[in-house]
């Protein structure tokens, strides 16, 4: 049997998770212009909050996912309303910006390991293993399926919701340029917060997914975020299509290159292909 | 006694790594997160050179410090074309790559198993002569940073870093320079790794990861960055921190996560109240 739809199948599914991640970073660095890496912790976040409450107090699962999304967008906003913007106020240089939340990254993930400790841990229960599904050979779980449509459902959403409505005008407006969105009167200070709720509850979303998928660890943050900004990079920054389409090449590259490596090799590859874009098309793959 | 003694060979191994990576992010003003990958290579040397060659000690440091200069160089040369963010995310990329290579090398480096049974050198058996020799390192190292600090080649390095186009106009080389900088600090890196693979005497790739790096970005930026006892006084106050938080009374699997959180929010309150460090000259 060949391999190839599996690979496929697993591209398409990491492509997703990345999608989602990138999806968050990217409307948060198009109107902040820093690498947030807090940002990663709000996907740990997301997926801890669903454990705790469904497995932990006994919670519904239709209940706890609404609650770890909103979670995990409160959590994004306290980030830029204690600290991002006070940075912001201040006009501290992004390298600032990226430490304060390379520190604010490292203390949250180091609470949720203290909380829930580092081991690792599955949200779906033994009993209700999900159907698997076949697709031209490769086999696909229910939860995948469900990635798969999250990802697409909120980039549709997201997409939209920049082009019609005002709240993305302004969203743009702050992002070409944060001064002159002043002067014709968007509160930007509003809209960046409400940019860190939507990003920050998107990746709540990814975390969780990630839970029901694979599992939680405190540290899968950090890998889930560098493969989120990988994939913003290559896509281009800064552009939301750019972005999935970094994604989803990201997941192909991940997945068939370690076909014949161990899997061990995957953030490696992740690099390299960055590396090379960095050199080669360092502004991506939809110029902006 | 013997555990002051530790704590002291810890620090000093720390110092060396932090008087190294302070010459370039605060001469440079580049956020380099990747020395432990240098770091790393040094111990590797120490450890395959003297485990399956019998080299004496001196002579795996050597080429670790060589080795690592020639990575660094290269690395470098990549590194060279980026500045601000994109420099800490593809350097952060080079520690993971390098980090990858450690785990899954394993026909040379045993990949997650680690190499066991370093060779210490006879005449620094007991912990207290090897605090000795550690010591001597870190202050041959920190003069070695101080004269580089106040000679010509660190004047240009420190005006390279407040404006760059300025220094270019007046026919400096200025990417020379920093990659220059890159190879010395990941050379120094070098050092502080063959003693630590000599000291604790087994080493695996879990402590040359990306959160190694951090940690030592960590210590440069409290500590203040472009001031070379900044770094020695940060190195001193991240490796005390978590032996008073294991006084406290916190298990030990606590404990390791309590010194996280608590750097981590060093970290924001550095940047939020004292961006300079304790005795910083320099903002980043």
């Amino acid at each position: 049997m060949s391999i190839i739809p599996q690979l496929i199948v697993n591209s398409i599914i990491a492509g997703a998770i990345y999608t989602l991640v990138a999806l968050g970073f990217n409307l948060i660095y198009s109107t902040t212009k820093f690498f947030n890496l807090a940002h990663g912790a709000m996907a740990v976040v997301g997926g801890y909050v669903v454990f705790s409450l469904t497995r932990q107090l006994d919670f519904s699962l239709w209940l706890s996912i609404p609650v770890a999304i909103l979670v995990a967008g409160v959590i994004g906003v306290l980030s830029d309303l204690l600290l991002f913007r006070k940075l912001r106020e201040r006009k501290a240089s992004s390298m600032i910006l990226l430490v304060a939340s390379l520190g604010l990254f490292t203390a949250i993930q180091a609470m949720i390991a203290i909380l829930f400790t580092s081991q690792f841990q599955t949200l779906t229960t033994g009993a209700s293993i999900s159907t698997v599904y076949d697709v031209f050979g490769g086999a696909i779980t229910q939860t995948q399926v469900v990635i798969l449509a999250t990802g697409l459902l909120i980039m549709a959403g997201i997409g939209l919701m920049l082009k019609y409505t005002k709240l993305g005008k302004a969203i743009q407006a702050v992002g070409d340029d944060e001064e002159v969105a002043k002067i014709v009167g968007i509160d930007t200070n509003k809209v960046i917060a409400i940019v860190f709720f939507i990003g920050s509850a998107i990746a709540g979303v990814a975390g969780l997914l990630v839970g029901f998928d694979t599992g939680l660890e405190p540290t899968m943050g950090l890998a889930l975020l560098l493969k989120g900004i990988v994939a913003a990079i290559v896509g281009g920054v800064g552009s939301l299509y750019g972005g999935v389409l970094g994604a989803f090449l990201l997941g192909f590259v991940e997945n068939f290159g370690i076909w014949h490596l161990s899997g061990e090799w995957k953030d490696a590859i992740a690099f390299v292909l960055l590396i090379l874009f960095l050199i080669f098309r360092p502004q991506g793959i939809v110029k902006k | 006694m013997e555990y002051l003694i530790h704590l002291a060979i810890l620090f000093s191994i720390y110092a060396i790594l932090g008087v190294g990576l302070n010459l370039v992010v605060g001469y440079t003003g580049l956020l380099s997160v990747t020395h432990a990958a240098f770091y790393g290579i040094g111990a590797y040397a120490t450890a395959i050179l003297s485990t399956v060659y019998d080299l004496n000690f001196f002579v795996t440091m050597l080429v670790g410090v060589v080795i690592s200069g020639v990575v660094s160089l290269l690395i470098g040369l990549v590194l060279s074309r980026f500045d601000g963010d994109y420099y800490a995310l593809a350097a952060l990329g080079f520690n993971i790559i390098v980090y990858s290579i450690f785990l899954n090398w394993q026909s040379v480096t045993r990949g997650p198993l680690g190499i066991p049974g370093i060779d210490r050198p006879d005449f620094v058996s007991a912990n207290w002569a090897f605090l000795i020799m550690s010591a001597l390192f870190l202050i041959a190292i920190y003069y070695l940073a101080q004269y580089l600090g106040k000679s010509s080649f660190g004047r240009v390095l420190k005006a390279i870093r407040e404006d760059e186009r300025a220094i270019q106009v007046f026919g400096y080389q200025t990417h020379y320079y920093k990659l220059m900088i890159f190879v010395i600090g990941a050379m120094m890196a070098a050092v502080a790794g063959s003693i630590f693979a000599a000291y604790i005497t087994f080493i695996d790739p879990s402590t040359f990861t990306l959160n190694e790096s951090i940690f030592l970005l960590a210590i440069i930026i409290l500590g203040g960055l472009a001031n070379n006892k900044g770094a020695i006084l940060g190195a001193l106050f991240l490796i005390l921190l978590p032996e008073m938080l294991r006084f406290v009374g916190f298990p030990t699997d606590i404990a390791a996560q309590m010194r996280q959180v608590v750097y981590g929010l060093l970290l924001v309150f550095l940047m939020l109240y004292r961006p300079q460090g304790l005795m910083g000259e320099y903002e980043l």
